[in-house]
């Protein structure tokens, strides 16, 4: 119980400066706008051709790039929670938890957690922006709270590994350098914005264990074609065991991150 | 009067080679203003990290109360409040909200919180500012945040990092008040560190010196002062050197001088037996009849570089913090002296 107690305070101080910055939260909306509107709209055209429609599984682009702007944003916004650890270092903020008689591990564990619920807010806004420019989700509000878990799962991952890196990292820039360097290449090489059938056979390959590609499959699958069990449950295994593997890797660090 | 504090043989050695802390021993009492005085980089922080568990000692004991710091750091870690060097402040939240987060970080209960928020918030006259956002409280008034965090959970000892680094004058002298008050009203034993030698004067019933990792001196201020002598006088004799060290015996002749030490650059360090005023005009004379001419001559009470010099044999220096050590004194500064 005061562990998770503990897990909770740390987010909740993570969730109230989220709330207190109005201009994240503004960016938080404007950002997936940006995205739906203006590249949606740009390849709409290009989605047309009833050949590139058979490989996106859907003639509307907009449909087809919505799992993979959901993604995208749970992607860097997870990638970058590492950033709070260094700054609490600087801070002394972080000499600080250590010194309380909390559980080492409820630092990461509570701030990957705050970084879940600001995505799952993060993923409600894109849903609600790409219902509005006529994307139609086609499991309806069951299957929006599956991809809801999905995205939430995703951001666990990342912003565990991303706190993980952080708990040995101690400088801004080296950590920017380290996160940049996995997440574009990540979002890249995933089926995030482009189908796996057309990429070239050495990308498909790469793409097919991208773990992006496991989340943007199980949630596309969800807003295009339905209930898929198998496909679905096979994703959510994978993520789930991600989750636990990363978790535990930041349990660890951090139980050894003492301010040696 | 009981040990509250229990340090025996304590040594850190960083994973470079850096003994920070080299065989360091001492006692502190309970409800005593202990100050641990040295320049940055002698080992007062890495001591206090020690104490409170944020760094594992390489060797040696730590006791409060009697009980190990490594063997129950469960049992010990509640006893012990401590604000940090850097003003560990989340200014970004309001002042309660800082404290409420401390609070539940040692677990306790809401309406403790509450009540104990409340109380430790008017006792460093933050009440009224509660719940204003901490980025827009003072300097002082951050440190005074600090503080009251390090309160809310009655610890029975409050360990305080340099309290008053990179605050004006004023407001060092605040906090020196609240600080006194804790001990008076709060019957709390308090460690502090400093580099400020009035700043020990001031508030430390004992204090230790320690430089390189090691303990040079140990006592109460005052005895340490007397040790060194009154005031101090520092001329810059002009004349052939045979001529300046004539004058220099006599000047150490004189019943009103302790020592008179060579400092370099035809600068001499002389140390009155009390009141360098009325050494000033001694000098002069002294000077007049030996025929040495005087360039400059300055008056003042023994600071905490003369204690240095008298116990460590050298001047006080600040040794070179690690990059992340200086990032962190700079950010530190820039938030409190706006």
């Amino acid at each position: 119980m005061t562990f998770l107690s503990d897990v909770w305070y740390v987010a909740w101080r993570e969730l109230v400066i989220f709330v207190r910055t109005p201009v994240r939260i503004i960016m938080v909306v404007i950002q997936p706008l940006i995205w739906l509107g203006l590249m949606g709209n740009m390849m709409q055209g290009f989605a047309k051709s009833p050949m590139v429609g058979q490989m996106l599984g859907t003639g509307n682009y907009l449909t087809f790039m919505t799992p993979g702007i959901i993604l995208m944003t749970v992607l860097f916004g997870g990638a970058f929670s590492g950033m709070s650890i260094v700054w609490d270092r600087r801070m002394g903020y972080l000499e600080k938890l250590l010194a309380a008689p909390i559980s080492r591990a409820a630092i990461p564990f509570g701030k990957a957690f705050a970084a879940a619920i600001q995505a799952g807010v993060q993923v409600l806004l894109i849903v609600l922006i790409a219902t509005a420019l006529g994307v139609r989700f086609a499991t309806g509000p069951l299957g929006l709270l599956v991809i809801l878990l999905i995205a939430m799962c995703f951001s666990l991952i990342l912003s565990s590994f991303s706190l993980s890196l952080a708990a040995r990292i101690k400088s801004h820039e080296t950590l920017m350098a380290i996160v940049n360097f996995f997440t574009m290449p990540l979002m890249f090489t995933s089926n995030a914005l482009f189908p796996i059938e057309a990429m070239p056979g050495w990308l498909a390959t790469i793409a097919r264990y991208n773990p992006v590609t496991y989340a943007v499959t199980a949630i596309r699958q969800l807003t295009l074609s339905g209930w898929d069990w198998l496909a679905i449950a096979s994703s959510l295994g994978i993520l789930a065991g991600l989750t636990i593997a990363v978790l535990t890797l930041s349990r660890f660090l951090f139980q050894r991150a003492t301010a040696d | 009067m009981a040990t509250m504090i229990q340090i025996e043989e304590l040594v850190k050695v960083y994973k470079g080679g850096i003994r920070a802390v080299d065989g360091v021993s001492f006692d502190v009492e309970e409800q005593e203003i202990f100050g641990f005085l040295g320049p940055n980089g002698a080992g007062k922080s890495t001591t206090i990290k020690c104490v409170i568990g944020l760094l594992r000692p390489t060797s040696g004991r730590i006791l409060i109360r009697g009980t190990d710091v490594r063997q129950s750091p469960k049992l010990v870690k509640p006893m012990m409040g401590y604000a940090s060097q850097e003003t560990a402040v989340d200014d970004r939240l309001t002042g309660w909200q800082n404290l409420f987060l401390q609070g539940h970080f040692f677990h306790l209960a809401r309406k403790e919180i509450d009540e104990r928020g409340e109380e430790v918030l008017r006792l460093c006259g933050l009440w009224e500012r509660r719940n204003d956002s901490a980025g827009t409280y003072s300097g002082g008034m951050l440190k005074r945040l600090d503080i009251a965090a390090a309160l809310i959970h009655q610890p029975s000892v409050l360990f305080l990092d340099e309290p008053t680094l990179g605050l004006d004058v004023q407001t060092r002298k605040v906090i020196w008040q609240y600080i006194e008050k804790l001990r008076s009203e709060q019957k709390m034993t308090i460690f502090l560190t400093t580099h400020y030698m009035e700043e020990a004067d001031a508030l430390c019933d004992r204090l230790a010196i320690i430089d390189r990792g090691k303990i040079m001196a140990n006592g109460k201020p005052g005895a340490l002062k007397a040790d060194i002598g009154g005031d101090i006088v520092t001329a810059r004799f002009v004349a052939p050197e045979e001529k300046v060290s004539r004058l220099v015996q006599a000047l150490s002749a004189l019943p009103e001088t302790v020592s008179v030490t060579p400092m370099g650059d035809g600068l001499q360090r002389i140390v009155a037996r009390q009141r360098g005023d009325r050494l000033i005009p001694e000098v002069f004379a002294l000077a007049a009849k030996n025929e040495v001419g005087v360039e400059s001559i300055r008056l003042h009470r023994p600071s905490l570089d003369d204690v240095y010099l008298h116990f460590t044999g050298r001047e006080m220096r600040d040794e070179q913090g690690s990059r992340e050590e200086i990032g962190k004194a700079r950010m530190t500064q820039r938030r409190l002296r706006r």
